[in-house]
Parts: structure tokens; C-alpha cells; sequence
């Protein structure tokens, strides 16, 4: 009995010695890089990455770090930055290691796309899909470094050159040399053109499915591939990824980045040259004839949005965007608190007073028509489209906000601390006005947009005007600025009885330079823009962000006190953002830019 | 798969199979020690390790829990860790597991395994340490004995913290909204007088969460314990079965029935199987329910829930009669409280009062079946003083909590005032209604498991009366396994032990372990540990006969033991892809992104404990006093980290969560310090008297770390105490606006800063002050207090005795940076900020201004939020009255004993304040019990 109990106590044990992890490690399913040879999907999962850490945010944020809003975070990072922590080593705008990282993927997928069996039954689809991942990455590496290059550009002494970043133009393994120093910011801009020429080489200028053989690109009827196979590789589904037409804006906004004041004298980039990019990628877009009506309230067009398919073609406002959600996540952070929002981003005075009166003129101007004491009426559109004013309604039940600092719900100024506006306004734009925040099945679908037209005819007005004038037609464009700024106004439903305000810019380059950065100003608010358009204007950072206090007087009448709500605290190196701290002590070869 | 160890095991369970039968020598027990895998003399152990006989202390001091402040009786333990080193290896009869899931009544010893040469054998898991705890085991006896205990008491709350009522806080807040340069003031005088009247708590609330209204005085923990053991020279066995139930301290709604109980039954028994071979079974099984109301933490609330806010309970009567719409819409409710309804407010649509109220119940049940059994045989047949051993445990835990969700409607009230009449003409319920699931969920199931074994040849003889040779192989292993937790937690070792003495004068040990890790690399899996001690007894020696000296013994020991602890992950090693973060580039084509996890390192080894001690034991006075001291300094080395530092920062990001740094052994840390313990007992007539004090002091240090992030040499982490609180030093408030002007910028935290908020000193003179400001500020003591003191006194007259315990724990700190001292924002006021800055209170304030913003700026670490955390306890006292044995005759009843204890009584401390209270959790409590034992 004793021997059966001991031999039953060893076999135990012996069991027991075949544990996973005991003395091997239980399997993981851990691959490596030559996965992707013989797995497709594992190969796309490889650029996946250079698209989930794309440079966009679908919500205001570097705004917030601007004269054009505030946040009632307290602890809002941007809040933060604007009031004097931004550093090198507290710094929400880098972008350091998202892009790098990035390109390391699309390093991957250049170095090895041709290896993958993207398919095994056909050679022509296979090198078509080689093309279309080769041209993918070729297009996120210029993107991720140009977006690195805005972020990180600058001098390393008060005039001197003006420095770039360091180029990875090949994977970096641990092996590597890490201490890179940076190139020239021409030397950037050039490479960054050339991938962006070489995307172009293996990229249509837009998905879309064909239907008949005669569409087919020379190149790839001769190696054979039929329709489905070119649908396959390159039709409608694919929308939302990088095609030509967006190549094109891409090229638009580094070219205008480059020949702004702060980066004109690195000689990148001319104004004739960024307005002849603009131009071109316009052109893909149908000019200025083009131009979507509703381009300035798409964000609104709650049919446009229930509508639109993953794999439509998008209208000509849309250059580029993300993928449809159904959320309200947009509208819990920013409706006022009392229809249940936590009305985080709030809209400065300074932006209010920016948009014109329904003529054209600026409130400040004489015989404007500007009513201090009536604030709100007879003004520009957009400005109840795009920031949510005392008395304007929103919501699902239309319910009137009142923003006044003796409002009887929370929604007053200053009332709720971290829910309560503390500029006397909420956010309008870019939000549905269709959601109850207190259901959460209430969601609806939201599209962030990227690119919008609307930009690249700024980035052409402006680039115009200062390389020929007001109302000259610049780099092969039919149009001039003075007609760009003429149709985005009364497109708004401004100056439509004779523009007289834009007739007076157009007579004069500096005026109409006032005119077209106001209008990009307004046009593009709350889409993460006015940060960098300052920085590269060398514009004043520190105006200080205002708000209004209203109170009723004892006859009813409503008093509008102007407010400083929060002061502005940049320092004059801080035109041009710092290099990670941690990486300048490691690297001795990695120059700072000065001041920081 | 290893090859060797599986063959080794084999080899073993062969031996076993095939091994002849031979007479077993008895061994003498009393004064055994447990040791790893064995029990050694307590002469002959060679410092290392220390021993509580819980059985005997049990007698004059009831505890609850295994390791109740067991500082107080053994050193090189501090509460926390034992010689620096934290998270030590639990083993209950050989078996890992929880310490609290063995009640002192079930324990006959615990022996702490503080030193490297004591753990070797083990291997990888001790490497921190190990705790031992061996339950009781059943007795010869004359027929069977049965012992009974109950128990009885009362926890009663230290203290409270105290926040500031309504018109306190609104005043209060007023001002930090002035501060903050918001001209108006967002509550008017009169609105605060009416807060402050109390004359309508309903319309102007004024919640206060630890008053008598909510909370009770103390509440009830009982416990009854029964223990039968009996048995003959072939079979003994041992039972304990026990029940507690404790109570809460909540008076109202479901939370008044809130309870924990626990029912265990744990049993053992011991057979002699022949000559040769003893067998024993050991099982255990615990039943643990813990049922609360749901709703969070009342605590939590407690600490953050602002009083002005919400009336949560308003009388009915308050509703105009005349007004429709309120009379309609309470009508949709039937969740009343004495005439009353819940109230609410829009920003605070549920409320933990209403929560205890209405919104339902949930248990917690866990179970616990532990087994485990093992053999012994003896194999004198084949070689004299041989034998074999093996055991294998087998537990299982399961958890969950069934739940009885349900929601409820609050009301906004809309007041107005009839003839001076306070009367509510609206209701608003925000579109919350009152559901009741009467579904009850089930949720959080988790399952665990442990296995473990050992197995190991023993050989221990005297050759010609002085030779005393002992040896033993030993293999050893076990896995814990949990549910929805991919890998297991496991440890595989082999180990070796040869010891030598001669005539007890002169000793010498060595032991060798092969730990085995799947955590490392392939070649790199197999480790090496070897420990060696030599020992002499000076009290053998000629000269020291008929000294002063009953022992006195002196030993050094070098080890140098590896571990796969701090090894974290499976396959940390390995540069590997794997599928991770979704994307969807169009809302319709979402697949899964493919993500580097990390950067190769085929070199990744083990972490290496290598440490020196010295011990110096002794006892005199006919060994009345004994003393037991040691000195130990250790180095950790090639601990884990990501590669950070040597790789560009561009290699990881997190989102999507992808990188690729290796890791690699790189820091070292040192350890260093001593303990002692001091006996002394004796007996005069009727008075006994017996006192032990232990006291143990280490310090730690850094002493490889890269620092390359690091401009200033002050912030160099390398050459720092491990537990080194960083922060900023404070050099007062700023007075004026003009003495911010003239120091150092401080907008990097992203604060207005005004008078009356913190100023630190410019380390670096870069006039900004930012983290690179930070310096070394104090030791934290996060592995035990630095210097611990233990103090134990019985003092025994006739049948009373009275036992005391106090334990002390010196040169820790702490940062006052809960939200009891860091008000901000929405913030609750605490009674902190009554000393806060102003312009009046400049020269006496000791906090700073108020604010509504982020207050970024002073609620940093700083020497100004810095409190030491030092304090002696009078941990407990016990009075206990033994009945004569005359008393009970021949009856069934052999003896009985009552007494009366108290824990946590006194607290000696500079800041007794701050250590005795607690901020968002529930209050500490002292124990008042009341207990009787009868024994049958």
C-alpha cells in the first residue's frame, strides 16, 4: 500500500514537472518582422501604426494654448503651456517620438513591401498592392517628418541657420548610431518633397473603383491585372487612405509653412512656389468654381454626416478625413452643464470680436454698425456657427444657454468651477446639436476632417497676395486671392450688398495680408491651426485671452463687461518649439534651439 | 524543456519507489527550529533566522492576524520587510500562501528567514526572504482534548478629520475665487448667513459625514474558535474550527447590515505507517463573505463631498400642496426615508447616501480549499541517518460577488418662500427614475490555484560522538495559476545542503541551489546560487568554561543567491511583434495594427543578492538572558530596467502601445544594516517576569543607476538612499508681488502665482524653477521605517498575567499630499486651510493662499508638505486571569482562563495627528475585546 502511495506521489509530481511556464514559458503568439512575408494582414498591420499616431486631433487643443480660446480645465496640459510651463521637458505639442516612431513602421514596410506575398493567386495584384503600401509609406514618412519639422524646427543661436530635424530614411535598430545631428530645414523640406514625389509614382491620385478595362493604368495592364484585381488594390474601400489628391495638400501646407516669415529665410520654399502647390492641389478639387457652398458648416450638416458612407466619395470641402464614429463625446466635453456637457473649451472675446459685421466691415470700424450693447446682432454667420453666444440655443430640446454671470443654471459664467464657461462663451463648431449628453445611448456620427479645401484656399490667398498682390492669379491659378477671400465671404452670407471692406484690402498687399489671416482665422478656428499660423507669422503670442460678464441692469437691459480671463506667458524663442530634453542629454550631437 | 531537472525528478521518485525499509532515530523537538525543508536545533542555526513560538505567545496575547506587529518579538523585521527587502515568500506548512488566511490560533510557530544563506534553497521567489508559518499538529494524548475560545469587542474610531461646515466653506471659497482674481463673489452674505443659521438644513444643507447622525461609536467583532486534537503513537490528528462575524460602522440604510464573516475549518492528521514511514494529511477550508451596500466608499465620499451641496434626504412636507408639478412628479417615486425624499442637485445626480439607501447590496465571497500531504521515510536500511521526504500542496480560491444593482431618482428642488415659509414649488429629476433590477448579478469571478512540492533526500549522522555531518538534496517547485491571467506564477529549484560540525565548537555550511527561471533566455535559464557559513561556539571553548557565558556563538555567512524576482514578464528577452492597437481608416475596414513589443536581449539574466552577515548569540545568567544580534550588507545587482537612457527616446510610444528598447540588467542597490534581540526571563516566587526588546536598523543605497537624464549631479539617483523622498525646497511664501518679481520664474507648473503661494529654492540658479529643481529631501522609509524598536513585557502574579507590547518605527517621512492638505478647485475644505495665507495672516499662515485652479504650484513634494512619520505604539495589552486547576476537580472542564486586551491604545508621535487619521478610507480603529479559553 505504502509503495502504491509513494509511486502515486511521484507520478504526481512528475505531472506536475511538465507545467507551462515551469520550465519553458507558456506560447505567446510573438512573431517576428519576417512574419510579414507570409502574412498579408500582419504586413498591413506593420503601417497600421504610421496611421494610428497620425498628427490630427478631432477636438481643439493647441487653440486652447491661443488668443482664440481657454479651457475651464484647470488642469488642462495646454492651459498649462500658454501660462508659462511649456519646456523642453514639458511640451504638448512635441511630437518627437509619435513621428519618429512612425517612420520606423514605414522604414518596415519600404525596406520589406516587396518581399510580401500580398497575394497568391495573382503576380499582377500582387505588384499592385506592393505598390499601394510602398506608396502609403513613402507618403506617412514625408507626413510624420513634416509634422516633426513643424513641431521642432528653429535655430540653435538667435539668427543663425535655420536647423531642420534629423531624416530617418532608414529603420534604426538598436545597433544604430543614435547621436544624429539635424539637417538644414531646406535640406528637410527637400527630402520631405521627395517622398511625397515618390508616393506619387505608386499612388492613383484617388481611390475609386473602376468598371471598365480602358481605366486601367498602362503600367498595370501590362503585367495583366484585370478590374477586380485594380479594385481590389486600389477602389473605393481604400478611402480614407493616403491618395494623390491628398499628397497634394500635404505639399500645399509644407510649402506654405516654409515660405512663411519664420521659415522664408532657409530659402526653401518661395511664396510663387507654395501658391503654385496650393494651385495644383486645388485643381484636383476643381478651383475656386468648385468650392462647396456649405464648406464653412459642414461640421453641422447633421444629413450630410447620418449619410455619408465609409467608402463614399467625399464632397469637395473634405480633402482629407478620418474615419465616421458614432460618439458624443464631443458634445459631452462641450456643451454648457446645464443640457449635461462639461463645457471644456471655451471661446475667447478675442475671437468674437474678430468676425465682421454681416457687411463686411470689422466691429471696430467706423460706420460698422456695431452695438455694444447688442453685441450679437448683425453680425458675421459664422460666429453663431461656430462659438455658442449668451441666448443661442443647442442640444436636442433646443435649449436657450444663458451664459450670463447671474444666470440662474449653471450654465453662468464662473458658476460650476471645471463645467461653467469662464469666458462667457461655449463651443459651437464642429459639434452636432442634435445630442442629449444625459442619455448615453444618444450617439451620433461624427467625422473628424483632416484637410479641408477651405485651408489650402487660404494657404493660396495668402501665399498669392504676398508673392503678387491682391488680386493677382499666381502659380497657374485662375483665380486671385482678392476672389478666394471675395468667395469665402459671401459663401458666409457676408458683404453681399458690395464688399466694401474687401474692396479697401484689395487695394493694398499689407491690408489684404490683415484680411486673409482674419478670415483664415475665423474659417479655421478650433481646428488646431492659429497655434502654428502665429508661430510662423511671427505674430504677437501674448494677447491676453478675454471674456465678457454680463449682468442684467435693474431695467433689464443686459451689461457686457469685458474680462481678462487668462494671461498669455510665451517667451520670444518660443516662435520655434524645443527638442526633447531627455533626448539633447543623451545625444551630444542633437542641437537645442535656442532659449530653450 | 530542462532534461536534467526532469530527470533529476525522476530519479527521485525511483529512489523512492525502490528504497527498503529501515528504523527511523527520534529526534528531541523541543527547542527544533523550522527551517528550509528541515528542522535544525535552535543552537545550531547560524544566524539568519529568527522564531516566534505563536502557540505560547497566543496564551497571554489573543491576536487576529498571523503577523500582528510581529516586530515586536523578533528583529531584523520591521512590520514592513525584513533587512530592506519587502514582499517576502509566505509558506504555510511548506506551501505558498496568504498570511492572512491562517488565523494565530491555527499557528504553532513562525520563523522569519531574513538572511541569504537561510533562503538558498528555496531558490528564486525567497530571494526577498522567507516567512514560515507551521500550523499546529495534534498530540499524544489521553483521549481526545478539546479547547474552546470566544471572543468579543469593540473597535472604536482613533479619530476623525474635520472639515469645515457650509458657511465656512462658501466664505472660504469666495475668497479663493477672489485670489484667483474672479471679481464676484460666487456666494452672496446672505445666502452664506442662511447657511449658517441652520435654520432650514434643507434648503441650505450642511452635511457632515461623521456625525452620530451616519456613524456609530464602535462596532462589533466576535469570534469563537474551537481546537480537538488527540491520538496514540500511530495516529494523531488536529482540528480547529472557527467563525468570526465583524460589523461597520454605518447606522443607516443598507449599510447598516454591512458585515464580513469568515468560517474556516482546517484539520490535520499524522499516521504512522510502519517503522519507517510516517504520512500526514493537512486540509484547510475558508467560507468569506463581506456584504456592503453598494455605492463606492462612504470614506471616499467623505473626503470629497462638499457640504453646501446637496440636501440628500428633505422632508415631504416641504412641497407646496398647491403646486402640480412637484405633487406629480414625486409621485413617480417610492424611494422615501422617514417622510422624506432624496434629494439631489444636477451636478450630483446620485449621492452616497442614497446609494446606502436605495441603490441595492453586494457580497463578496471567496472559498479556499488548501491540502497538502506529504511522506517521510526513513532509509537507515540503506544508509544510516538517511532518509527521504516529499510533499505536495494543492489550493484553490474562488472569488465573486453577487450584487443587487438598483437605481433611484433624485429631486432638484426649486424653493421660494411664502409668507417667511420656505416651500418647494418645482422638482426636477434630471430624467433619473427608480429601477429595480430584483436580478441578482453575478460578477468578478476569479479562480486560483496553487501546486507545489518538494521532495528531498536528508542525511544527518555523528561520527565517533563529534562529527556531526548533515547533507540533503532537495527539489522543489510550485505554480500559482489565476483565472484570465495568461501565465503562471512559478519557481523551480534544486538545491543542495552539507553541513559540518564538529562537537558543536566549530561549524560549517554550504549550500548550493540550481534555480531554474523560464522568465530568461534560453541557455541563461539555469542558475547558480551558493551560500557558505562558518561558526563558532566560544562557549565550548576551554577558555570560556564556567564564563560568564552559557553560548555565545559567532558566525559569518557569504551568499550570493539569483533571482527571476523583479523579472516581471515572460519573454522580456525577446524582440517580438504582435498584433495590437485597432484601426480603421474609414469606419468600415477595421483590423489590427501589428506592434514591436520590445527591443532583443539575448544576455537578459538573473538578479544577484549577494550578501555578508555576521552574527553574534548568546545567552548567560543560567541562560536567563539571551541575545541574538546581526550585521548584514548586501548587494543587489543587475536588476531589471527598460532601456531608456541608451536608446533614443523615439523607440517607444504609448500609443499605440509599441516599442523598441530592450531590457537589461543594470541597477544595483545596496542594503546594509543590523539587529538585535534581547531576552530575559525569570521567575521570583509568585512574580514572574519575562521583557524582550528587538531593535533594527538598515539603510539602503543606489548604487548603479544611469543618470544621464540628469543635468545636476545633485539629482543623480546613484549613491541615494532607495526610498529617498525628491522634491523641492520651500523657502516660504511669497510675501508680495514684488518678491515674486525678484525670485527665480515659477510659471513652469502653470499657475498664476500670486502672494501666499509656495517660493522653492533655484538649485541650479537657471533662474526657472522646474523638476530640474528637485532635490534629495528625506527617506521615505517605504521598506519599514528605517530603525524599528520592538518592546515586549509579561509580568505574571499567581494566576494573573499582563502582557504589553510595544513597538516603535523611527526616521521615516511622509508627504501631507492627500486631499485633506492639497485643497484645490471643487475641492472639500478641510479644517487644514483655516491657516491659510492672506494678507492679514502672512506672518502666523503655515498653508498656503487658496485657489480654485489646479493650485499646481504648492501642491508639488516639498520640505514644506515633509512630516516625519516616527512614533512608538502601545500596540497592545492584555490582562489574563487563569482559573486554578483546583477549581475544576474532576470534572470534565481541565482549565479556563478570561482576559480583557486592548490594541493600538497609545500613540507616541510628533504627529500623532496626521498618522492617526485617514483621508478617504476608513477611520483606524482601537480594539477593545473581551475573551474566555476552556479547555476539556
Amino acid at each position: 500500500m505504502k509503495l502504491k502511495n509513494i509511486i502515486l506521489f511521484s507520478a504526481a509530481t512528475l505531472a506536475f514537472a511538465s507545467c507551462e511556464d515551469l520550465f519553458e514559458p507558456a506560447i505567446e503568439n510573438n512573431q517576428d518582422i519576417t512574419s510579414m512575408y507570409k502574412d498579408a494582414d500582419f504586413a498591413r498591420g506593420v503601417l497600421d501604426n504610421a496611421y494610428l499616431v497620425l498628427p490630427y486631433s478631432d477636438s481643439p487643443n493647441s487653440d486652447l494654448a491661443t488668443d482664440d480660446a481657454v479651457s475651464n480645465d484647470a488642469t488642462n496640459s495646454y492651459k498649462r503651456m500658454a501660462t508659462g510651463a511649456w519646456a523642453a521637458n514639458n511640451n504638448p505639442v512635441n511630437t518627437w517620438e509619435g513621428s519618429y516612431h512612425a517612420i520606423q513602421y514605414c522604414n518596415l514596410m519600404i525596406d520589406n513591401a516587396d518581399k510580401v506575398i500580398w497575394s497568391y493567386t495573382e503576380e499582377s495584384v500582387n505588384q499592385m498592392f506592393i505598390d499601394n503600401y510602398l506608396g502609403n509609406a513613402y507618403a506617412l514618412r514625408g507626413l510624420h517628418h513634416f509634422y516633426a519639422l513643424r513641431a521642432h524646427a528653429g535655430m540653435a543661436e538667435q539668427g543663425g541657420e535655420l536647423l531642420g530635424i534629423p531624416m530617418h530614411l532608414a529603420y534604426v535598430d538598436a545597433g544604430s548610431d543614435f547621436n544624429e545631428a539635424r539637417l538644414t530645414f531646406k535640406e528637410c523640406y527637400d527630402l520631405i518633397m521627395a517622398d511625397w514625389n515618390k508616393a506619387l509614382e505608386y499612388l492613383p491620385i484617388q481611390y475609386k473603383s473602376i468598371g471598365d478595362k480602358s481605366q486601367l493604368p498602362a503600367k498595370y495592364s501590362q503585367i495583366g491585372a484585370d478590374i477586380t484585381g485594380y479594385n481590389k488594390a486600389f477602389g473605393d474601400h481604400h478611402r480614407g487612405k493616403i491618395d494623390g489628391k491628398i499628397i497634394s495638400a500635404f505639399k500645399a501646407q509644407l510649402a506654405i509653412l516654409a515660405a512663411s516669415p519664420a521659415y522664408s529665410k532657409s530659402g526653401a520654399c518661395t511664396y510663387q512656389e507654395a501658391a503654385k502647390l496650393a494651385a495644383e492641389c486645388l485643381a484636383n478639387f476643381g478651383g475656386l468654381a468648385n468650392m462647396q457652398q456649405d464648406g464653412w458648416k459642414i461640421f453641422d450638416n447633421t444629413t450630410f454626416l447620418n449619410n455619408f458612407g465609409a467608402a463614399d466619395e467625399a464632397p469637395a470641402e473634405i480633402i482629407w478625413r478620418a474615419n465616421i464614429n458614432k460618439t458624443q463625446s464631443f458634445e459631452v466635453n462641450n456643451y454648457p452643464p446645464s443640457i449635461f456637457g462639461n463645457g471644456r473649451v471655451n471661446p475667447t472675446q478675442n475671437l468674437v470680436d474678430a468676425f465682421p459685421m454681416l457687411n463686411g466691415m470689422p466691429i471696430t470700424a467706423a460706420g460698422s454698425g456695431y452695438d455694444a450693447k447688442n453685441p450679437y446682432e448683425g453680425r458675421d454667420p459664422r460666429l453663431k456657427m461656430y462659438v455658442l453666444v449668451n441666448g443661442s440655443t443647442i442640444g436636442h430640446n433646443n435649449a436657450v444657454i444663458n451664459t450670463a454671470q447671474d444666470s440662474e443654471k449653471l450654465d453662468g459664467i464662473n458658476k460650476e468651477n471645471g463645467k461653467s464657461t469662464i469666458t462667457g462663451y461655449y463651443l459651437r463648431k464642429l459639434l452636432r446639436s442634435d445630442v442629449n449628453c444625459n442619455d448615453e445611448n444618444s450617439t451620433f456620427n461624427h467625422l473628424q476632417i483632416r484637410i479641408r479645401a477651405t485651408e489650402i484656399f487660404l494657404d493660396y490667398a495668402e501665399a498669392a497676395n504676398e508673392a503678387e498682390g491682391p488680386k493677382a492669379k499666381v502659380g497657374g491659378a485662375s483665380y486671385s486671392a482678392y476672389d478666394v477671400i471675395k468667395a469665402l465671404r459671401s459663401r458666409a452670407g457676408i458683404g453681399l450688398d458690395g464688399d466694401s471692406y474687401l474692396e479697401e484690402c484689395a487695394m493694398s498687399k499689407d491690408k489684404m495680408r490683415d484680411l486673409i489671416r482674419n478670415e483664415r482665422r475665423l474659417e479655421l478656428c478650433f481646428e488646431n491651426h492659429r497655434f502654428w499660423d502665429l508661430r510662423r507669422w511671427m505674430a504677437p503670442l501674448n494677447e491676453t485671452a478675454k471674456g465678457v460678464s454680463i449682468t442684467t441692469a435693474e431695467d433689464g437691459s443686459l451689461e457686457y463687461k469685458i474680462i481678462d480671463v487668462e494671461k498669455r506667458d510665451y517667451k520670444d524663442y518660443m516662435y520655434y518649439g524645443p527638442i526633447p530634453y531627455s533626448e539633447i542629454m543623451k545625444w551630444s550631437n542633437l542641437q537645442q534651439n535656442y532659449g530653450w | 524543456m530542462n532534461k536534467i531537472s526532469k530527470k533529476l525528478l525522476a530519479f527521485l521518485a525511483i529512489c523512492t519507489a525502490v528504497t527498503p525499509v529501515l528504523a527511523q532515530e527520534v529526534a528531541e523537538d523541543s527547542t527544533l527550529v523550522n527551517v528550509a525543508f528541515r528542522k535544525v536545533a535552535k543552537e545550531d542555526i547560524m544566524g539568519g533566522v529568527s522564531s516566534v513560538n505563536i502557540a505560547e505567545l497566543m496564551e497571554k496575547n489573543y491576536n487576529t492576524y498571523s503577523l500582528d506587529n510581529m516586530q515586536g518579538y523578533v528583529s531584523g523585521f520591521n512590520g514592513a520587510g525584513m533587512w530592506g527587502y519587502t514582499e517576502q515568500l509566505v509558506l504555510i506548512d511548506g506551501v505558498p500562501r496568504e498570511a492572512n488566511n491562517v488565523k494565530p490560533d491555527e499557528i504553532e510557530s513562525i520563523t522569519f528567514l531574513k538572511g541569504a544563506q537561510a533562503v538558498v534553497l528555496y531558490g528564486s521567489k525567497a530571494a526577498n526572504g522567507a516567512i514560515l508559518i507551521t500550523t499546529k499538529r495534534g498530540k499524544v494524548t489521553d483521549g481526545l482534548s478539546v479547547n474552546v475560545r470566544a471572543n468579543t469587542g469593540w473597535a472604536v474610531a482613533k479619530a476623525y478629520p474635520e472639515y469645515l461646515g457650509a458657511a465656512e466653506y462658501m466664505t472660504l471659497y469666495n475668497e479663493a475665487r477672489a485670489n484667483d482674481g474672479i471679481a464676484d463673489p460666487l456666494y452672496s452674505y446672505e445666502t452664506i448667513a442662511k447657511y449658517a443659521s441652520g435654520a432650514n438644513p434643507y434648503r441650505y444643507p450642511d452635511v457632515e459625514f461623521y456625525s452620530d447622525e451616519y456613524i456609530k461609536k464602535a462596532y462589533n467583532r466576535t469570534d469563537v474558535t474551537a481546537e480537538i486534537e488527540g491520538g496514540n503513537e500511530r495516529a494523531k490528528f488536529y482540528a480547529n474550527v472557527s467563525y468570526y462575524r465583524q460589523g461597520d460602522f454605518f447606522k443607516f440604510g443598507e449599510a447598516e447590515n454591512n458585515y464580513v464573516d469568515r468560517f474556516n475549518v482546517r484539520g490535520n492528521v499524522d499516521v504512522k505507517l510502519n517503522k519507517f514511514i510516517n504520512a500526514y494529511v493537512n486540509a484547510n477550508a475558508t467560507y468569506y463573505n463581506s456584504k456592503s451596500a453598494n455605492g463606492g466608499s462612504y470614506w471616499e465620499a467623505a473626503s470629497t463631498f462638499r457640504p453646501n451641496r446637496v440636501a440628500p434626504l428633505i422632508p415631504l412636507s416641504y412641497i407646496d400642496p398647491n403646486a402640480a408639478q412637484p405633487n406629480s412628479l414625486i409621485g413617480t417615486t417610492k424611494n422615501f426615508i422617514n417622510g422624506c425624499f432624496l434629494g439631489g442637485a444636477q451636478t450630483d445626480l446620485t449621492n452616497i447616501f442614497a446609494d446606502y439607501y436605495f441603490a441595492g447590496e453586494n457580497t463578496w465571497t471567496s472559498r479556499q480549499f488548501q491540502f497538502d500531504a506529504g511522506v517521510d521515510v526513513d532509509l537507515s536500511s540503506v544508509t544510516k541517518g538517511l532518509s527521504f521526504h516529499a510533499m505536495v500542496g494543492v489550493d484553490y480560491r474562488t472569488a465573486y460577488t453577487t450584487a443587487f444593482n438598483n437605481t433611484y431618482a433624485t429631486f432638484t428642488p426649486t424653493w421660494s418662500e411664502y409668507n417667511g415659509q420656505d416651500v418647494i414649488i418645482g422638482l426636477d429629476n434630471f430624467e433619473t427614475v427608480d429601477k429595480h433590477s430584483g436580478v441578482q448579478n453575478i460578477s468578478g469571478s476569479t479562480d486560483n490555484q496553487t501546486i507545489a512540492f518538494n521532495a528531498h533526500f536528508d542525511y544527518v549522522r555523528t561520527f565517533n560522538d563529534v562529527h556531526n555531518v548533515t547533507a540533503m538534496l532537495v527539489a522543489n517547485g510550485y505554480q500559482q495559476s489565476e483565472s484570465a491571467v495568461y501565465h503562471k506564477v512559478s519557481n523551480a529549484n534544486l538545491g543542495l545542503q552539507l553541513g559540518y560540525n564538529f562537537d558543536r565548537k566549530y561549524y560549517a555550511e554550504l549550500a548550493l541551489a540550481a534555480p531554474w527561471s523560464a522568465k530568461l533566455p534560453e541557455g541563461n535559464r539555469a542558475g547558480f546560487s551558493p551560500s557558505v557559513t562558518l561558526g563558532w561556539n566560544l562557549a565550548r571553548e576551554s577558555f570560556m568554561e564556567d564564563g560568564l557565558f552559557n553560548d555565545l556563538v559567532l558566525s559569518a555567512s557569504y551568499s550570493d543567491i539569483v533571482t527571476d524576482l523583479g523579472i516581471n514578464e515572460y519573454y522580456m528577452y525577446l524582440g517580438a511583434y504582435q498584433s495590437g492597437g485597432w484601426w480603421d481608416w474609414n469606419g468600415m475596414s477595421g483590423h489590427a495594427g501589428v506592434q514591436s513589443k520590445r527591443g532583443a536581449n539575448d544576455d537578459l539574466s538573473y538578479i544577484h543578492r549577494k550578501e555578508l552577515s555576521v552574527n553574534l548569540r548568546g545567552s548567560l545568567l543560567d541562560r536567563a538572558l539571551t541575545f541574538d544580534a546581526s550585521f548584514f550588507t548586501n548587494k543587489t545587482t543587475g536588476q531589471i530596467i527598460e532601456a531608456t537612457n541608451q536608446m533614443p527616446s523615439y523607440f517607444m510610444v504609448y500609443y499605440p502601445e509599441s516599442s523598441f528598447r530592450p531590457y537589461i540588467n543594470f541597477n544595483d542597490d545596496q542594503r546594509t544594516g543590523f539587529d538585535i534581540a534581547v531576552n530575559y526571563k525569570k521567575q521570583f516566587g509568585d512574580f514572574g517576569f519575562q521583557i524582550g526588546a528587538n531593535y533594527t536598523y538598515y539603510t539602503t543605497k543606489a548604487t548603479k543607476r544611469d543618470d544621464t537624464n540628469y543635468a545636476d549631479k545633485y539629482q543623480y539617483r546613484e549613491g541615494k538612499p532607495l526610498d529617498t523622498v525628491w522634491g523641492y525646497e520651500c523657502l516660504g511664501f511669497f510675501k508680495d508681488n514684488a518678491d515674486i518679481q525678484a525670485s527665480a520664474d515659477q510659471s513652469w507648473f502653470g499657475q498664476t502665482i500670486a502672494p501666499g503661494d509656495l517660493k522653492y529654492k533655484d538649485q541650479n540658479g537657471d533662474n526657472v524653477i522646474d523638476n530640474k529643481d528637485q532635490v534629495e529631501l528625506a527617506k521615505g522609509g517605504w521598506y519599514g521605517a528605517p530603525s524599528t524598536l520592538g518592546v515586549n513585557l509579561t509580568l505574571k502574579y499567581k494566576n494573573f498575567t499582563l502582557f504589553m507590547l510595544g513597538v516603535g518605527g523611527f526616521g521615516g517621512h511622509g508627504v501631507r499630499d492627500n486631499s485633506y492638505w492639497w485643497v484645490k478647485g471643487e475641492d472639500k475644505y478641510s479644517a487644514a486651510v483655516r491657516d491659510r495665507w492672506t494678507p492679514e495672516t502672512a506672518a502666523t499662515a503655515t498653508y498656503p493662499r487658496l485657489t480654485t485652479g489646479n493650485g499646481a504650484n504648492n501642491y508639488q513634494t516639498s520640505d514644506f508638505w515633509l512630516y516625519s512619520t516616527s512614533r512608538f505604539d502601545l500596540a497592545k495589552v492584555q490582562l489574563t486571569y487563569d482559573f486554578p486547576k483546583s477549581l475544576f476537580g474532576k470534572s470534565f472542564v481541565k482549565g479556563a482562563s478570561v482576559y480583557v486586551s486592548g490594541n493600538s491604545l497609545l500613540t507616541i508621535a510628533k504627529e500623532r495627528d496626521i498618522l492617526e487619521m485617514s483621508i478617504g478610507s476608513a477611520p483606524q480603529t482601537r480594539f477593545y475585546n473581551l475573551g474566555v479559553q476552556v479547555a476539556f
